[in-house]
């Protein structure tokens, strides 16, 4: 399956799906103009991934890492939408892990990762604190 | 009053009630990126707190997508080019920043607004919380352009309850109007 890559432009999220390494990162700001348009293709790619037989056995994993600063009420529906993709494949058996960053200054990011964390069981998700260089 | 002597005090009106910018007319959603980068620039000179800024331009960007995508008087059927008439005012007074929003809606659109938003006026912080979290997780095409819970996003970052109102307009229209506190 050919791997997703958007750059970030001034109001949509680096946007990277690389099957081959089984990974995904989200980083940045995003607002974009029409959330279903941007987040859309990212959607079905990740749902077809995941439910593709290689995936199914408890051997499989994926990783899934997010930096983002700033993100509208669209953009947090399809963040959501593709949370609840990931645990569904953890209940199938995929070992899933997300690592939430944020700078420790920022409040909302923090609560946002908070909030998206009490909603998995079986994929694990960990809050990770930047540090000042950012990593 | 010449034409100088009258925008001067329109002028000076909008900044004794500490405007920071206000726009009426067409919105759209290359407008909204404009404000919202001046707005941020403005913030970031003035020292604002981190965290204060975030909510205030999340507010922002909240009303302005409303008013875009729900506004009952607009040039364009619907996306990619949307222009929706409407007015967006960013101020602050001697405590607080305010974001205030007005735009046409039809009756019907009307009442469920007003119905959703005294339902939030009700709540209190953490209910608010609890709400959007539910409102998130509820299954649902990613077409319903979010908006249920632009709502809530606005009603969660200000600091204060949620001021609004309507106003007739016609027989089928109403103006209605959204202040929040950050």
């Amino acid at each position: 399956m050919d791997s997703l890559y958007f750059p970030q432009t001034e109001r949509s999220p680096l946007l990277e799906l690389d099957f081959a390494k089984r990974r995904m990162r989200i980083e940045g700001e995003s607002y974009p103009e029409n959330a279903a348009a941007f987040f859309g293709p990212v959607l079905k790619s990740l749902a077809h991934y995941l439910a593709s037989p290689a995936q199914d056995g408890s051997s499989s994993q994926f990783l899934v890492d997010l930096r983002m600063a700033y993100f509208n009420s669209s953009s947090a529906k399809a963040l959501m939408n593709i949370f609840q993709l990931l645990e569904s494949a953890a209940r199938r058996g995929v070992r899933i892990q997300i690592n939430w960053y944020y700078h420790p200054d920022d409040e909302t990011m923090m609560e946002f990762g908070e909030d998206f964390g009490e909603d998995f069981e079986r994929a694990r998700f960990s809050l990770c604190v930047l540090g000042e260089d950012g990593e | 009053m010449s034409i100088a002597d009258e925008h001067f005090d329109f002028q000076q009106r909008m900044q004794a009630q500490g405007v920071i910018f206000s726009f009426v007319g067409y919105l759209s959603e290359g407008i909204l990126f404009s404000l919202g980068e001046s707005l941020r620039e403005k913030m970031r000179l003035d020292a604002t707190d981190a965290n204060v800024a975030k909510r205030v331009f999340s507010i922002f960007v909240e009303q302005v997508q409303n008013i875009i995508r729900y506004s009952a008087e607009r040039l364009e059927p619907g996306p990619p080019a949307e222009l929706s008439s409407g007015m967006v005012t960013v101020g602050r007074d001697q405590t607080h920043f305010f974001v205030v929003c007005g735009n046409l809606v039809g009756r019907t659109e009307g009442r469920e607004l007003e119905r959703r938003l005294r339902e939030l006026a009700e709540m209190d912080k953490a209910s608010i919380k609890t709400y959007y979290r539910e409102k998130l997780r509820e299954p649902g095409p990613l077409e319903s352009r979010g908006a249920n819970i632009g709502l809530i996003e606005i009603a969660r970052r200000s600091s204060r309850p949620i001021e609004f109102g309507f106003a007739e307009a016609s027989q089928d229209r109403a103006f209605f109007c959204l202040k929040a506190y950050i």
